[in-house]
This record gives structure tokens, sequence and C-alpha cells, in this order.
């Protein structure tokens, strides 16, 4: 058995003590579930255990329509609900070749962009929270309660939004969208600004951080770790960039990019493309243009034309890529996703290496992943 | 250490804005054991709480004809419902010909996605601003046709509710009726 | 007759300890009630949130609240654990916790048994309170309980040197142990003015003694869940919460008693004094939640590092200078100057080497800026779609 050598040290002695972490750790992000071996504090391996969230949802895409499976994405990556939609609704409106709407196309960028900022803030608070630090959470979630009452008004739910659909959206914005949102992103600087100055910068918080886990840049790449991860390695990448989709060619934003790979560098940039996306959205909503948003497909049941398409987005925890095929039918054949947390979760067996415990917690929160798209 | 004490003079000031005014709101109510005052959670106009029927006040009876669309668009399949012929159509007050007999939501399974309301093409489903219904049983929540058409009702009164296609007959003047291109043109 | 009236002087004497720890016990359970609703009513204004407010008027009945609801839980004992261990250290931990309050005095005659070895006995008592620590990690039979236990026992050693050199510094200061005596000597000017140093690491020390953030390591909820105290419940875990508190408003205490003069304040005089005690041991407290609210937490070998290579050497440092400045009989401000010196300058140095912060954000800014220059100059085609 692979686990007979893992039980002793490297010099030899017999390692007493395996430590299961998790399901049921406040600081494994959900049900996720470690087995560590630790020769005292020192971690010496580290066995990940996932699936305690798993429901499912690729199996279950292929027994609804194609517009109920949107609730299913909505579902995947909890915290960032309309990246999923638009992702999805992109991949249908590939394999139909529809045209969507210019004004239909900016909303979505604005409500994505918006919710990639709060899942940046979630991402701070709890990063704060696995650090011991209380405070920057609730400054945190201030701001992204504020967003999610956006949502609200724009698509009548908090969190499982159901808004896009295959070549436009549900229904139009409200009449005060654009001056509601201009207000909302002055106070969501103001929160972001606040809970930065509170910890970015804070010594015992750069203590914890700075220096742990370093990947180089070819091991973020080895290990295909995608979005903020893999930029705090130093590679420039970025799927709005790299394959712009939607309008984000028309808007002008920066990438942030780390440079040591550390767990502060995953931190940081996280912090710095919250301002990059307010930068985006003050942007769309100086080009939102007027139109309609409605779809042309109308509400009969809609069955795509046989066929298979890729898409891939660029989603708050990195690059999510959608692997749809049809046959015709009223449901899709299969749907395969690829969830960027799933994928930056296999490089934590690497950066586990040779930490302490109280490491292992803020390694696992600089990830920053969502148990509900790893297990789906 | 200096960031340190810079992070304190942030603490120390977010203490003088929580004194003032802190940003949590007590739920359910305001007060406290002594004095309470119960005023609703406020929600956006667009909330969509848990579904319910509504009803026609011009008629007498619900919008709703168990025609059954909603209940293949529904994701969970947590609607059934069972149609028969109406006593109000054969003595000739109604234009349906029929009308709901028994429907039920499964409010536990529902995930309050709103697709019923948007593929009913009569009317005749909300999604109400209803979301504080937890009970203590595993099948409290099933609701049936007349709490569904009482919370309904509830809605109807509260948001000055006008159907859908009515509110389209409205702008466009002409006789759209029902159908999807009604329903489409209901998002303004 | 001697017989007699030498039993009935026993006996009055047994009688006034009996009710001077009674009073002391009633006190202090008064005391970590208000010591609950405060943290949670100032952690709550501090975060923007409104703390306890539905039992009482302000939540004040909160933690009576909680306190019956701990007693009325069930007590789950681990079938693995062992027995005697497992009760007998909340035991050791309230016990010890509460010894230390025997000899801390609220004013010059508010004190159960005044001791002229005070400062010593309560040094010595609270080692003893390290001892529950790990025996609960222990004895309770769970991983996580032992790690923590390790830890206590690991953090509170370390820490407990810096304390009892500040504490000797003071001691010479005053050049007695007795706490009434160490604050008398302050009536002419609190050694706070003279020795900021000394109060700056005792404080630091304390904190880490009674395991408030950021040095809460041994039960640090986001890693090993509670350490000592994961497997207590109910009335075993209030216990720990009890002494827990008791502890923090004894460090309080000693840190009032002695940097802050004790209960000297003007205004009042005999036993009304203990107002002023009180409210500085608050203000102290206050400062304490606040700490909580605003840091992060350190590693447990940071933490190591901070003690022995800090906070040992810097407190040996406080002992010279204040050898050094009763032996050549220097002027007082003499003292300040060199205390206040060797403060910044450590300050200074941890700033340097734990931060460079200001590096740190010129490296982020500059490496943007290379960024940016680095796309305008491939001024890059737009690339394709998906």
């Amino acid at each position: 058995m692979a686990q007979v050598s893992k039980t002793t040290n490297r010099n030899g002695e017999p390692i007493e003590m395996l430590l299961n972490m998790g399901p049921q750790h406040p600081s494994t992000h959900g049900v996720f579930r470690m087995v560590l071996w630790v020769d005292g504090e020192k971690i010496v391996d580290v066995e990940p255990h996932i699936g305690y969230l798993h429901r499912g949802s690729e199996k279950l895409c292929e027994g609804e329509q194609y517009n109920q499976v949107i609730t299913l994405f909505d579902r995947m990556d909890y915290i960032a609900n309309f990246n999923n939609e638009q992702i999805y609704c992109r991949a249908v409106e590939k394999l139909m070749g529809l045209e969507v709407s210019e004004r239909s196309e900016y909303i979505r960028v604005i409500l994505c962009e918006l919710n990639r900022i709060a899942s940046h803030m979630l991402f701070i608070a709890t990063m704060g929270l696995d650090a011991g630090a209380m405070t920057p959470s609730m400054f945190c979630f201030r701001g992204r309660e504020r967003i999610q009452g956006l949502f609200e008004a724009v698509s009548g739910a908090r969190m499982m939004h159901n808004y896009f659909r295959f070549g436009g959206l549900k229904e139009d914005v409200p009449d005060d969208f654009v001056p509601q949102v201009r207000e909302l992103l002055e106070l969501v600087k103001a929160d972001t600004d606040e809970s930065d100055k509170l910890l970015s910068f804070n010594e015992i918080f750069l203590a914890r951080l700075k220096g742990i886990a370093v990947m180089t840049a070819e091991d973020a790449i080895d290990y295909g770790l995608t979005g903020p991860c893999l930029r705090a390695s130093g590679v420039d990448y970025d799927v709005r960039k790299a394959a712009p989709y939607s309008v984000y060619d028309r808007l002008d934003f920066d990438v942030p990019i780390g440079l040591d790979g550390d767990c502060w560098d995953r931190y940081y940039l996280r912090v710095q493309e919250i301002y990059q996306s307010i930068r985006i959205v003050e942007q769309a909503l100086d080009q939102l243009p007027e139109g309609s948003v409605e779809s042309s497909l109308g509400r009969r049941l809609l069955r795509p034309p046989a066929g298979e398409v890729y898409v891939r987005a660029e989603n708050p925890r990195g690059e999510i890529g959608v692997y749809l095929i049809s046959d015709g039918s009223d449901k899709p054949y299969r749907v395969k996703v690829r969830p960027p947390s799933f994928c930056n979760l296999s490089a934590l067996k690497h950066m586990l290496k040779d930490c302490w415990i109280a490491d292992c917690v803020v390694i696992l929160g600089a990830l920053d992943i969502v148990l509900g798209e790893v297990d789906r | 250490m200096f960031n340190s004490l810079k992070g304190l003079v942030v603490t120390l000031v977010s203490t003088m804005h929580g004194l003032r005014a802190p940003v949590t709101r007590q739920y359910p109510s305001t007060g406290n054991l002594l004095k309470r005052h119960d005023e609703p959670t406020p929600v956006k106009d667009r909330f969509m709480g848990f579904p319910a029927l509504t009803w026609d006040e011009t008629v007498g009876e619900p919008y709703c004809t168990s025609c059954m669309v909603c209940i293949r668009g529904c994701p969970t399949q947590c609607m059934s419902a069972v149609m028969k012929d109406n006593p109000l159509f054969i003595e000739e007050k109604s234009t349906r010909r029929k009308i709901v007999d028994t429907f039920e939501i499964n409010l536990n399974r529902c995930i309050l996605c709103g697709i019923c309301v948007e593929v009913c093409n009569f009317d005749a489903i909300v999604m109400t601003h209803e979301h504080e219904m937890s009970t203590y049983n595993r099948n409290g929540d099933r609701v049936d046709l007349s709490a569904l058409l009482e919370i309904g009702q509830k809605h109807q009164k509260a948001t000055d509710w006008i159907p859908p296609t009515k509110r389209v007959k409205a702008v466009t003047g002409g006789d759209t009726g029902t159908g999807p291109a009604a329903a489409e043109a209901e998002s303004k | 007759m001697p017989a007699t009236i030498l039993l009935t002087i026993a006996l009055s004497d047994f009688i006034w300890i009996v009710v001077g720890l009674l009073v002391m016990f009633t006190t202090l359970s008064i005391v970590v009630l208000s010591l609950t609703w405060l943290e949670r009513k100032v952690l709550g204004r501090l975060q923007l949130r409104l703390g306890p407010t539905r039992t009482g008027p302000m939540g004040l009945m909160q933690p009576v609240a909680d306190a019956l609801k701990l007693i009325l839980k069930e007590d789950i004992i681990p079938a693995s654990s062992d027995k005697a261990i497992f009760w007998a250290a909340p035991i050791i931990v309230v016990v010890s916790a509460f010894m230390i309050w025997v000899t801390i005095p609220g004013t010059q005659s508010a004190v159960i048994q005044n001791l002229n070895m005070g400062l010593f006995y309560i040094i010595a008592f609270s080692v003893v309170g390290i001892l529950g620590l790990v025996l609960a990690g222990w004895g309770s039979a769970n991983k996580y309980g032992t790690l923590g236990g390790l830890r206590a026992a690991a953090q509170l050693i370390s820490y407990e040197i810096p304390i009892i050199m500040v504490a000797v510094s003071v001691a010479m200061l005053a050049q007695s142990l007795d706490l009434r005596e160490i604050v008398s000597a302050q009536d002419e000017y609190i050694f706070l003015l003279v020795q900021p140093l000394g109060l700056v690491l005792f404080f630091i020390a304390g904190l880490a003694e009674v395991g408030r953030t950021p040095f809460d390591i041994y039960f640090a909820e986001s890693e090993i869940v509670g350490g000592p105290f994961v497997e207590y419940s109910g009335a075993h875990w209030s216990v720990f919460f009890l002494a827990e508190y008791i502890n923090t408003f004894a460090v309080a205490a000693l840190t009032v008693i002695l940097f802050f003069g004790g209960w000297s304040g003007p205004g009042l005089s005999g036993n009304w004094e203990i107002i002023w005690f009180l409210f500085k041991v608050y203000m102290v407290i206050m400062v304490i939640f606040w700490i909580r609210g605003t840091f992060p937490r350190l590693r447990i070998d940071q933490l190591m590092a901070f003690a022995w290579k800090v906070m040992v050497p810097m407190s040996f440092l406080s002992v010279v200078m204040t050898a050094v400045y009763q032996f050549y009989e220097w002027p007082a401000w003499s003292l300040t100057a060199m205390s206040s010196t060797a403060l910044l300058v450590v300050g200074y140095l941890i700033y340097k080497r734990m931060t460079g912060s200001t590096r740190l954000v010129a490296q982020v800014r500059s490496r943007q800026e290379a960024l940016q220059a680095q796309r305008k100059a491939a001024a890059n085609a737009p690339a394709g779609g998906d």
C-alpha cells in the first residue's frame, strides 16, 4: 500500500499522527476533506477527498430541457452564478448560431463583473477568517450584500438568478439600473478600500501569507491552474484578453499579475481585480446601448441542431469550459464542465509540501475553491 | 508594526460608524423582548418568492386551467394538478372551458426559478414575495389549491397585480390575446 | 480558656476567608458575565453589527441565558477519553484562575489575603493553568485537542519568561513584590511613564498568556477548531470559558496595577477608589477587544520565534535598564528615554523585517506598470472569439 511509506518521516522515524481535516471543519470551505499525515505540526503528506457535495449536476443536465439546465448551472459555482449562466448560454447560442443583442451582452458583462466583485469579496472575507481576522469578513459581506441587493432588484433572486436566456435576457433591467449601479460602485470601492487598508499589509497577515505555497510559473502551468492562482505566479493569461468573448474586446482593463506566486500574491491579486472589475463596469455602463433584450427564440421548446461545442470564459475562480453535445432533441446529450476550482485543487498536494498545519488552512483559502463546483 | 497600527485606526473608525449606524437589521422584528415591532422583511419588486396561483376577480374563479405547461416546464417536478370541467362555463359566466380542480406545489422542492411563471399562458401563476414559510415537518410545505390561491390573492392585493396579458393590451391597444408573443412583451 | 479563645479566633479567620472566597466567586462570575456581554457588543459595533439585542434591554440578559443554556446542556464525555483527566482538567484551570484573584487588591484594603510576595504568587499560579490545558487536550483523546494542548504548553511557557522579567523590573522600581506597595510606589508617577517598553512587553505577553487574538493559537477555531476544548461541552466547557475570562480580567488588572497606578485617581478616597480601578481595568479590556477585532492570528512557529527572538531579549533589556537606572540613581526621565528608544527601535525593526510594506506596494505598482508597458509595446492585434 502506498500509505505505508507515509507512516515514517524523513529520518525514518514512525509518524504517529494522521489528522483528518474535514468534511466538518470550519475552514475547508464547504465539505472538503483532507487526510493529513503530520509530523508534529509539520505536514508530511496529504490526501484530499472530494465528492461530499456531488449532486451529479452534469448527469442531471442530460435529463433537463435546455432552458431548465440554466438553473443547474446557477448551482454549480454558487458564488458566481451569473458567470456560470453566461457560459452555458453562450454554449447553446454558439450551438444554434444565435445572435445576442448588444444591450443584453452589455448587461450580461455588467452583471458578471459585479458577480466577480462579489465573489472576490467573499474570498477576502474567508481569507481573513482563515488567517484569524474577523472584521474584514464583515466589511466584505457588507459590500457583497449591496451587490446582491442589486441582483435581487434585477433578477428577482439574490443568488440563484435564472436570468440569462439564450440570445437575450429574461426581462430588461429596471429603469433606475444605471444610476443604481453607479452608486453601488462607489460604495463597493469604499468597502474594498476599507478591508484592503485593514488587512492587506498587516504585518501578521503578511507573515502568515508571504512566501507560503510558492508556485513557479512552470509548476502553475503544469498543474493546470487558471485564473488568479495562475496569474499570481506571473503568467499573463486571462481568457477575457486571450480569447475575448462577449464585449470584452471593447472594454479597457488591465490584468493584474503576481510576482512571487505565493499566497499573498493570490490574495492581493484578487483585491486588484476588484478594482479592474469596477473599471469594466463603469465603461460598460457608459457604452450601454438602448434596444431590446428579447430572445428571438420565443417560448417554443428548444431543439438545437445536432452538434457539439466547447466554449470557455473567465470565471472569478479561473477558466471555465463547457462542452456541450446535442443530438437534436430537446435535452442536451452530454454536458461536461471544466470547473476551475476542481483543476486548481489538483495543485493542493504540491502546495502543502512541508508546510504547517496552520498554513494548510490558508493555502486552501487562497485557492478559493467552491465545493459545489469541485464536486458538481 | 505601523501597518497594524493603521489597522487599529480603521477598526476604531468603523466602531464609530457601528455605534451610529450598524448595517445589520433585526430579523424578524425589531426591538427587544419587552418591546417588539413586527415589520415585514423588505424585498425588491421583482423578488421571486414561492409561486402561488392567482384569482380572477371579475369572474370569481382561478385563472389556472390546469393546462400542465408549468408542470412540464418545472425543473424539479414540484407541482401537480388535476383538471375538471368548469361549472361556470356551463352557466356561461366564464370563458374558461376547463378549470383547476386540485393543484399542489411542494415548496420544499421548489427552487424559485420562475420558469412556471414564464411559460404560463393564462397569467395563472405568480412568484409572490412570500418566503418565510418554514415548517417543522418534512411535508409541511406541500401547499394545496386553497392555500395557493390565498397566498396569490394576498400578493395580488399587495402589489396591485395586473395580468401580464392585460398589461400588454393596455399598451398596444389591440387584442393580442394570450400566447407567447404577449407574455414576451410582458417585460416592457 | 485560652484554647477556646484561640479556637474562636481561628474560626473567625476561617469564616472570614470562606466569606471572602464566596464574595470573590460571585464578583468574578458577575464580571465574567459582563465581559462576555461587553465583548459581543463591542465586537458587534466594531464590525457594524448590533450584537445581542433580544434578551433583555440591549441584550443584557444574554450572558445569563448563555450560562443557563450551558448548564442545562447535555455534558458529552467521549467514550475513548481518559475520564479522570477529562474531569480534572477544567477544575485545575478554573481553580488556578480563581487562586490568582486571592491576592489581587481592588483598593488598599479590598483584598482577601494580601501577600508580601504577591507578584511572585500570581506568576507561580498562572503557570498551573497550563497543566490543565495540556491535560484537557490529552484527556479528551482527540488529535485536535492534543495539538492544542501541546501548542498551549509551548506558547504559555515561552511567554511566561517575558512576564516574569517585566514583573521583576517593576518590582525593582517599586522595591517590593507586594502589589499594594507597588501601587503606592506609583504615587509620584505611574510606571507607564518610566517603562513604556515594560508595558508593551507585559501586555503582549499577557495577551499570549490568556490566548487572546493575535495569540489565540492554542484554540484557533479555523485551524484546530477549539484545541483543548474541542471535546468539551455544557458545564465543562463553560468552566473553561469562565477561567479564560477571569484570566483576561486578571491580566488587565495586573497591567493596571503594575503600570497605570492601580486604584489611584483623583476625586475618590477609601474603598470608593475601586471605581477608578475598575474603570482602568475595563479600559484595558476594551483595548484587548479592539485588538481582537483587528488582527489576524500568528502561526505557531512565528509565535515562538517572536517570544524567543524579540520578547525575551527585550524583557531582559528592560531589567538591565532598570537595574542600571537604579544603581547609578539617574533621573527618572533617563529610564523613560532608554525604554521608549528601545521600544521604537524594535518596532521599526519588526516593521522593516516583516513587510517593508512600502517596498511591497512599490513592487506591486512597478509590476503593474511593467505589464502595461509590455502590452502597449506589443500592441497586439485582437484575438479571435472562442
